[in-house]
C-alpha cells in the first residue's frame, strides 16, 4: 500500500474513534446506513472493475490511446465528455473506471473531461432533474457543468 | 425476494458474467487474461473501501449538519456558499441524491447559487472519496482537479444564478402533509419498510407508501424513517407552522 493510502486508513480510523467516543449510538447508525448504501453500490462496482478486465484485453491500449490520447486534443476531450453525458455515475465508481483509462495510455484532459461530465451531467437523469428544478434550472445547470468540464480539462492538461 | 427482482437489481453484474462465460467458451486464454487485468483494480479497490466506509460514518456522526442547514438564508452571502460547499463535499452518494435535501433548503429560502453549489460539490467535490481518486488517479492529478473544480463551480452558481430566477423554479403548493416516495432513487434496501410496516411497502424491489400521513403524533416516526433511507428517496412535506 502506497504511503498516501495509509495515510487516509489513519485519518479514517482515528475520525471513527473519535466518533465512537462522541457517540456509540449515532455512529452505529451511521454504520448501518453506510453499510446499506455501499451495499446497494458494490454490485455495480465488482461489474465495471471485471469490466474494465474485458474491455483492457479486448481493446488494445493503443486504441484507447489514439482515442483518449490523440494529438487533436479538443476532438478527444469534447468526444470523451460526450460520452460521459449519458448518464450519472456516483464518483465512488467513477475513479477506478478513469484511472483503468489513465494507466492504458489515456491523456489527462479528456479524462479529466470524462470524469466530469460522468459524475455531474446526466441526459439520462435529466427528466428527473427537470421535474424537482424545473427545465431552465436543469438546462443550465447541465450546459455550464458541460463547459466548465471542457475548461477544468484543458486547464489541467496546461498545469500537469 | 423472486428471482426476477434479483436479476434486476444486479443486472449488471448478470451481464458481465455471461460475457465472461461467453469468453471462457470461446477465448479461454482472454478470458483469464481479463481476470488478470482486473484483478488489480479489485486489490486496490479493497483497500481503500473500507476507509471511505469510515470517513463517511465519522462525517455523519461529527459534522453537525442540522447547524449547517440552518444557515442558509437568502442574503447569507460568501458564508452562505461556502457553507453549501461543506455540505455537498462532506456527503456521499451520487448527485441526485442530493435533488430531496437542495428541494427543501429552497423551500427554507436557500438562494440558487448556493443549490447549485451543493449539487455540483455533491457530484464530484467529494472528501469521504478522497482516498479513492488519490488511489487510482494520484495526489497531484486529485489536488489540481479540487482546486480548479471548486473555482468552476463558484463560477456556475454565479451564472447560473444570473439566468435562473426563483420564479422559474416549479412551485408545489400542498396543502397537508404527504409522503412520497422517489421511485428512481430506491434502491430497495427496504429500510423503510422494516421500520414502518404501516406507511411502507415494497412493491417489487421498490418502497411504496401505503398510505398519507393521518396523525400529527406519527410525523416524528416518519421524519425518523425519511432520515434513515440511505437513498434519500422519501420525502415529507410538511405544513408550514404558524410560526
Amino acid at each position: 500500500m502506497d504511503i498516501f493510502s495509509v495515510g487516509f486508513w489513519v485519518v479514517a480510523i482515528i475520525l471513527t474513534v473519535i466518533s465512537f467516543i462522541k457517540s456509540k449510538k449515532k455512529t452505529l447508525g451511521a454504520m448501518k446506513q453506510a453499510k446499506t448504501m455501499m451495499s446497494s453500490m458494490v454490485g455495480d462496482i465488482i461489474a465495471i472493475i471485471f469490466l474494465i478486465g474485458i474491455v483492457l484485453t479486448f481493446i488494445p491500449p493503443e486504441t484507447i490511446k489514439s482515442v483518449m490520447g490523440s494529438a487533436n486534443t479538443l476532438l478527444s476531450t469534447s468526444i470523451s465528455a460526450l460520452v460521459g453525458s449519458i448518464t450519472l455515475i456516483p464518483a465512488f465508481v467513477a475513479f477506478p473506471l478513469v484511472g483503468s483509462l489513465v494507466d492504458v495510455g489515456a491523456s489527462i484532459v479528456p479524462a479529466v473531461a470524462f470524469l466530469t461530465t460522468l459524475t455531474m451531467v446526466g441526459i439520462v437523469t435529466f427528466p428527473l432533474e427537470k421535474k424537482e428544478f424545473g427545465t431552465k434550472f436543469a438546462l443550465t445547470r447541465n450546459a455550464l457543468s458541460f463547459g466548465f468540464a471542457i475548461v477544468i480539462a484543458l486547464t489541467m492538461g496546461v498545469i500537469l | 425476494m423472486n428471482v426476477l427482482s434479483i436479476v434486476k437489481k444486479n443486472k449488471l453484474i448478470i451481464i458481465v458474467a455471461l460475457a465472461y462465460l461467453a469468453i471462457l467458451l470461446f477465448a479461454p486464454d482472454q478470458a483469464i487474461l481479463s481476470l488478470k487485468n482486473s484483478m488489480y483494480y479489485v486489490i486496490e479497490m479493497l483497500q481503500i473501501m473500507p476507509v471511505v466506509f469510515l470517513l463517511i460514518v465519522a462525517i455523519e456522526v461529527l459534522v453537525p449538519r442540522e447547524v449547517i442547514l440552518r444557515s442558509f438564508g437568502e442574503n447569507s452571502g460568501i458564508k452562505g456558499n461556502i457553507l453549501a460547499l461543506l455540505l455537498g463535499s462532506l456527503s456521499a452518494g451520487p448527485i441526485y441524491a442530493a435533488f430531496p435535501i437542495s428541494k427543501t433548503l429552497l423551500k427554507k429560502g436557500a438562494g440558487i447559487s448556493n443549490i447549485v453549489i451543493i449539487l455540483s460539490a455533491w457530484a464530484v467535490v467529494k472528501v469521504p472519496m478522497l482516498a479513492n481518486e488519490a488511489k487510482f488517479l494520484g495526489v497531484p492529478f486529485m489536488a489540481v482537479r479540487w482546486v480548479l473544480t471548486v473555482i468552476a463551480i463558484f463560477l456556475m452558481a454565479f451564472i447560473t444564478a444570473k439566468i435562473v430566477k426563483k420564479k422559474d423554479l416549479p412551485t408545489d403548493s400542498r396543502q397537508a402533509e404527504e409522503l412520497t416516495i422517489n421511485r428512481e432513487y430506491c434502491i430497495g434496501c427496504e429500510l423503510c419498510a422494516k421500520l414502518l410496516p404501516e406507511y411502507y411497502e415494497m412493491e417489487g424491489d421498490k418502497a411504496v407508501v401505503r398510505k398519507s400521513p393521518e396523525t400529527k403524533a406519527d410525523l416524528p416516526a416518519l421524519r425518523n424513517s425519511v432520515e434513515k433511507c440511505p437513498a434519500k428517496a422519501i420525502l415529507l412535506t410538511e405544513k408550514e407552522k404558524a410560526s
